[in-house]
């Protein structure tokens, strides 16, 4: 870890609006993703990639292979796969929330959403602002900024919530009335007695995480390019280093 | 046939029941009824003094369609129900009475039988117009409904028009007809769906209660588990395709013709509980897969707006729009990415401009 | 108050009222008002269809492709004749054609439906109009075996057999619980059958009770399930595969032997115990002859059993189209179902609103739009009606009028049709029937010519079945094996504006016709038009007055307490509430 950071509580902040309170020299690099929150975040690109191919799939299979049914299992590998995936994303992710409570403060960000601060909304404005190009610079942020924050937020933390749920009621129905997943998620079906309308808000949920995937990757890779800090980097070593020693 | 005379409570007897577990069930009964426990006795002797127990069958608005499949009963016939099981002492489809015969009996059987009878239902009570878009002797059917029920045993929802609604409350539900248990809230109600439900499932659940002197084990939705606690998908014989990968792509061909997995053609097996696929229809002759059809899915709550049912998905119908999920979603996320490729164009634009 | 119809009846609603509600042993809620005069004979007749779901308005913005199955749901009684109703209207408006097989294939479900339908509707829901289950405790059970088999060769006829089965009924009825056949009209004198009858009768009650889920089974080889099989656009959902790979899983040679298996049984049946039991309890009421209503003035038929496939021509057609006006069986007059001027729905005496009432619409330009409101001379309340004021709207139903005539439709319809149209196979049975009751024609156009009419169908329809399976096997003999088109399957292949079409069956009830638009891939307006709304129908601007009405006017009643004479016409015609209103 290189170059100095100090926590600060003063009223003055140099360089991030994102509430993290943290001041940087320049060139600075700051340790903000804790391994377990960057093992997490690939193990859940790959288990959601994984689930949005089998899980199209699975709505829409390919075509019939021939031959004798005994002889292939095509279909069967197909939801096996988004099975396994989908398990590995809940255990991760069950992972990630214990990491939460654990880990820096950081790894808190995407559970909730500071509403009531008001420099964290100057941030939303200023971060639109700069997506509109109505300004030629974005702020410095020392984690997600706080579009992003808003998105993962809502699609991430409460949409992975969403599948898991879901995708666990409607594994219970294949596991049988006596499996824990049963026991666990069948109150699903008690508000939405039609396991077709839970699959039909699973599958809504597919093209929520699409939408926020291209989104995500698009902004990851501009920002990369185009912010005052790294990004994609900071995914895979957890260090951010920011580029300027301007304020905010 | 001496049996004929053997009362309902020596029926069961017979059977193996207790005496103990007999008036258990009596006291059990009034307790749900929430009758004061004097009313246990009551309940008792109506069922220790008669061979059968009566049941009323009233219809609200269906299709009579529930009577029919349970006419088709092959084992236990449909006439040694009626004849030796249970005293079907109301059935408008029926019944030899009609007029102020048949409504005598309604009052008689009430005043009789308090707590003591079953009220197996057909259809369901429109809540428009003051009930009237289902006028019997006069009245909203929906009164009657309520009155009949407060005084029975227990309430049998036949098929999905008394357990969900069915078609008449498919969207736009011009009737606002409702499931019975909108307007039956203090009695155990018992519910078989289906459109209609299969015949065998039927009369094994009167023959259940007749039997084994007990109420049915029912499912969080309150359907008998016994009989609704495994889809079609479950036990499909089709099954095998499904997992291999092999589907009906048309109707009749290749894959039709192999009896391929209906999937691909709309079958709704995956979402639906019901035992057509292991008890069959009409004396296990077939079930809609096996002669060629996907499930419709008609033991499922509003099934009927869950279509097309073609479609592997179901249309969503909120916002004004009508389409499947792909088709929303695609359509989003399609937008999404062409305003990516656009912002990424215009970013690159102005940078370019800039570094000039 | 003495009124004349237009169609030539006479109405006085001076007497006392009587009301039945409900109508028992149909289908739906039907309460029936009529007034007798001083002699206890009906002089005015009041049918109100009691029960409306709106599946009219329920179908607007749906698939085509399902529409079927929201329309098979109309009724389960008359179950699939909707459907086919529906899946031709569809094919009609989009220009879809159906394989040779398919046609036959619904040919033996539709014909399967009639045979069905008639016998439960003979003996479960009509029998104990003529018999009297008390009275069969009296009877001895040797003379009813020398009765049985003096009719038929029916092997279910030994002393043994009825005594047994007397022995039953004794018990049920000795354990004071008498189920369905509680408060009933037992002794009462309309009924005229000895004992013997009664008994055979009543074992046949139950025979019938035990084959009719047999018969059905056709519908389920076929279409997977009955109640309320599957149909399809374009075709049929069962595909044929004799020799290959996965025959199992189709339509093979042991499913085209369990269906020709009960195809057999059926037609033993209708001509061992059905036709038999009918002439026997009809030669007992031969003087009872009332009921006859419009079927003598005004029939209508539309046909059905397309020999040929996608050739809907009264060429093509077994069953008669045609319509008879005024009694003139001299002329048949051709019929256009796409006609503006031909077929029109009233509202004037329905709880249904158009913006001018005094005027019909056709079903292509059809509005259900409900509007529940009672006249001013309604004793009772809005809801807690006693007696109802026909004078305003008074009924779910709509009425149909063909040309501006109330008409009946249903098995009598088709059979007097054909025999204006002198077809053989339907002259030739109608002439034994009289001949053997020794009766004459006119006896036709009554309750027990309606009763006669469903029985000779029943027949007609067992020997069909017969033809059109061995039809299905020589087709597939010649190796053909399509069931289905699909060419026009997805909503891309049809046309973009909007197209209408229409699909029609003899359903059996009589003659069933479905109008529908589609625009945009979706149902733009769906309109059926129901054999019970004809029949049932209440009256019209002009005052005509439908079959119900007019059947039970001049009936004589031997108590108006208990109504059995009202019952036995209305149930002549099989009403079907559901269907009626829908
Ligand atoms: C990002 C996460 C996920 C996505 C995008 C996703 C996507 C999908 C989609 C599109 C379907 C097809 C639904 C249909 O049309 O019927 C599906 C089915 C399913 N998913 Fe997921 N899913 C996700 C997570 C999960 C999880 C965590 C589980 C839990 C184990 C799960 C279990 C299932 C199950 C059991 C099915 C039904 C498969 C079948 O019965 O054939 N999914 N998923
Ligand atoms: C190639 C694919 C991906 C790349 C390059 C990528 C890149 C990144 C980067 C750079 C960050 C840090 C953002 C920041 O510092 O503000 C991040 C965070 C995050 N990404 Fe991704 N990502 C990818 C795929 C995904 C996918 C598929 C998902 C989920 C559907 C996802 C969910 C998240 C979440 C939830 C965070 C916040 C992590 C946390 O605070 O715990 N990412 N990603
Ligand atoms: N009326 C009528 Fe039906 C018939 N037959 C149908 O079209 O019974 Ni429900
Ligand atoms: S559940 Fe279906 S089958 Fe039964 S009455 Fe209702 S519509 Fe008819
Ligand atoms: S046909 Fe339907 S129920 Fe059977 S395996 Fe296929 S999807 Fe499942
Ligand atoms: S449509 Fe109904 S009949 Fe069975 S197979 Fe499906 S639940
Ligand atoms: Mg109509």
């Amino acid at each position: 870890m290189s170059g100095a950071t100090r926590t600060n509580g003063s009223s003055r902040f140099r360089g991030v609006v994102d509430l993290a309170g943290v001041q940087t020299d320049r060139g600075a690099t700051i340790y903000v993703y804790e391994a377990p929150v960057r093992v997490w975040h690939w193990v859940n690109a790959l288990c959601v990639a994984v689930l949005i191919v089998t899980g199209y799939l699975i709505g829409a299979p390919p075509p019939s292979v021939t031959g004798e049914a005994s002889a292939h299992f095509q279909f069967g590998y197909i939801r096996f796969a988004h099975f396994a995936a989908g398990q590995v994303l809940t255990v991760f992710f069950m992972m990630r929330i214990y990491w939460a409570f654990m880990g820096n403060r950081h790894a808190r960000q995407i559970f909730y959403l500071p509403f009531w601060s008001a420099t964290w909304w100057k941030g939303v404005w200023w971060e639109a602002k700069w997506y509109l190009f109505l300004t030629a610079e974005p702020k410095k942020y020392v984690a997600h900024n706080p579009l992003a924050h808003i998105a993962m937020f809502f699609t991430v933390t409460l949409g992975n919530i969403g599948m898991i749920i879901t995708g666990f009621a409607l594994y219970s129905e294949d596991a049988g009335r006596d499996s824990w997943q049963a026991r666990l998620f069948g109150w699903v079906f008690t508000l939405f007695p039609n396991s077709q309308d839970v699959r039909t808000l699973h599958h809504l949920g597919l093209w929520v995480i699409v939408t926020f995937t291209i989104l995500h990757i698009y902004a990851a890779v501009r920002e990369e390019i185009m912010s005052r800090q790294t990004m994609i980097a900071t995914m895979i070593s957890g260090e951010r280093q920011f580029r300027d020693d301007r304020d905010d | 046939m001496a049996q004929a005379t053997e009362t309902f409570y020596e029926v069961i007897r017979r059977q193996g029941i207790t005496r103990r577990s007999f008036t258990r069930f009596c006291s059990l009964t009034a307790a749900s009824l929430g009758l004061a426990p004097a009313a246990a006795p009551r309940i008792a002797h109506a069922l220790e003094t008669k061979p059968r127990l009566p049941i009323i069958w009233m219809h609200g608005l269906e299709c009579t369609c529930c009577s029919e499949s349970f006419i088709r009963s092959a084992h236990p016939l449909a006439k040694d129900v009626v004849l030796s099981m249970i005293s079907l002492d109301y059935d408008d489809t029926l019944m030899a009475a009609a007029g102020h015969q048949a409504e005598a009996i309604l009052d008689d059987i009430r005043t009789k039988y308090k707590g003591g009878y079953v009220l197996a239902v057909e259809g369901n009570p429109p809540l428009n117009e003051d009930g009237m878009y289902c006028i019997d002797g006069g009245k909203p059917f929906v009164e009657k409904l309520k009155a009949m029920a407060a005084d029975s045993l227990a309430v049998v929802a036949w098929g999905s028009c008394a357990s969900w609604g069915c078609v008449q409350a498919a969207k736009p539900n011009p009737t606002q007809a409702v499931p019975i248990d909108r307007v039956i809230r203090d009695k155990p109600v018992i519910k078989v769906p289906g459109c209609p439900p299969i015949a065998e499932v039927m009369t094994g659940v009167i023959s259940y209660i007749t039997t084994f002197g007990r109420l049915p084990e029912l499912d969080r939705q309150g359907r008998p588990k016994m009989f609704y606690s495994q889809r079609i998908h479950d036990k499909c014989y089709r099954r095998a395709s499904f997992d291999a990968g092999q589907f009906v792509e048309e109707w009749d061909d290749e894959g039709a013709r192999k009896g391929y997995c209906l999937y691909k053609m709309g079958c709704r097996g995956p979402t639906t509980y019901n035992a057509c696929s292991t008890v069959r229809w009409n004396d296990g002759v077939s079930f809609p897969i096996q002669s060629g059809h996907g499930c419709i899915g008609c033991s499922e709550q509003g099934f009927w707006d869950n279509g097309p049912f073609y479609d592997r998905l179901s249309n969503v119908r909120q916002f004004g729009i009508e389409a499947n999920a792909d088709r929303v979603g695609g359509v989003v996320a399609g937008v999404v990415a062409a305003g990516v490729v656009a912002h990424a164009a215009v970013t690159a634009v102005t940078r370019l401009t800039k570094k000039r | 108050m003495d009124i004349n119809t237009p169609n030539g009846f006479r109405l006085d609603n001076s007497g006392r009222r009587v009301v039945v509600d409900p109508v028992t042993r149909i289908e739906g809620h039907l309460r029936v008002e009529v007034n007798v005069d001083a002699n206890n004979v009906i002089r005015n007749a009041v049918s109100t269809g009691t029960m409306w779901r709106g599946i009219e308005l329920i179908l607007k913005g749906r698939d085509p492709r399902d529409a079927w199955a929201f329309t098979q749901r109309i009724c389960g009684v008359c179950t699939g004749t909707h459907a086919l109703t529906s899946v031709r209207a569809v094919e009609n408006a989009l220009g879809i054609t159906i394989p040779e097989n398919a046609n036959t294939i619904r040919n033996i479900m539709q014909l399967a439906l009639y045979v069905h339908d008639h016998i439960v509707h003979f003996y479960h829901l009509h029998a104990l109009d003529w018999v009297d289950v008390v009275s069969a405790l009296s009877a001895d059970p040797k003379a009813t075996s020398a009765l049985a088999q003096s009719i038929s060769d029916w092997p279910l006829s030994s002393p043994g057999y009825f005594r047994d089965l007397q022995g039953r009924l004794k018990r049920f009825v000795e354990s004071g619980q008498l189920g369905p056949f509680r408060n009933a009209y037992w002794g009462h004198p309309a009924y005229k059958l000895p004992p013997e009858a009664n008994l055979m009768a009543v074992a046949h009650y139950l025979e019938a009770l035990d084959f009719q889920k047999e018969i059905v089974k056709i519908h389920t080889v076929y279409g997977g399930k009955n109640p309320h099989p599957n149909w399809l656009v374009g075709g049929v959902p069962c595909a044929i595969n004799i020799d290959g790979a996965g025959a199992t899983g189709a339509v093979n040679i042991e499913r085209l032997n369990l269906v020709s298996g009960i195809i057999d049984r059926a037609v033993t049946f209708t001509e061992q115990v059905y036709l038999p039991d009918l002439k026997a309890i009809a030669s007992f009421y031969k003087d009872w002859l009332y009921g006859g209503g419009l079927s003598g003035r005004s029939v209508l038929a539309y046909g059905d059993i397309p020999e040929h496939a996608n050739d809907y021509s009264p060429a093509s057609l077994l069953l008669p189209q045609g319509a008879i006006i005024n009694g003139n069986l001299a002329e048949v007059q051709p019929i256009d179902l796409k006609d503006p001027a031909q077929i029109q729905e009233f509202v004037t005496h329905s709880w249904y609103k158009y913006p001018d009432e005094a005027h019909g619409l056709h079903p292509f330009d059809g509005i259900t739009e409900p509007n529940y409101a009672l006249g001013r001379n309604t004793k009772g309340s809005r809801t807690d009606i006693h007696e109802i004021d026909e004078g305003a709207k008074y009924s779910w139903l709509k009425a149909p009028r063909w040309r501006g005539h109330a008409m009946e439709v249903g098995p009598l319809a088709r059979w007097v049709v054909g025999y204006a149209q002198n077809k053989p196979q339907f002259r030739e049975p109608v002439e034994k029937l009289l001949h053997d009751l020794n009766v004459p024609v006119g006896a036709l156009f009554s309750t027990l010519g309606r009763t006669a009419a469903r029985g000779l169908e029943c027949q007609w329809a067992a020997h069909e079945l017969r033809r059109f399976q061995d039809k299905l096997l020589a087709s597939i003999k010649a190796g053909d094996l399509a069931t289905a088109y699909t060419e026009k399957w997805t909503p891309d292949t049809w046309p973009a504006k909007e197209v209408r079409g229409v699909g029609f069956t003899e359903a059996p009830r009589g003659a069933l016709g479905h109008w529908v638009s589609i625009q945009g891939g979706k149902i733009d307006n769906y309109q059926c038009v129901v054999p019970t709304t004809w029949n049932g129908s209440p009256r019209d601007p002009a005052g005509n007055i439908g079959a119900f009405e007019a059947a039970l006017l001049d009936t004589p009643m031997a108590d108006p307490a208990q109504p059995l004479e009202i019952i036995r016409t209305l149930h002549s015609f099989d009403p079907c509430l559901a269907c009626s209103t829908h």
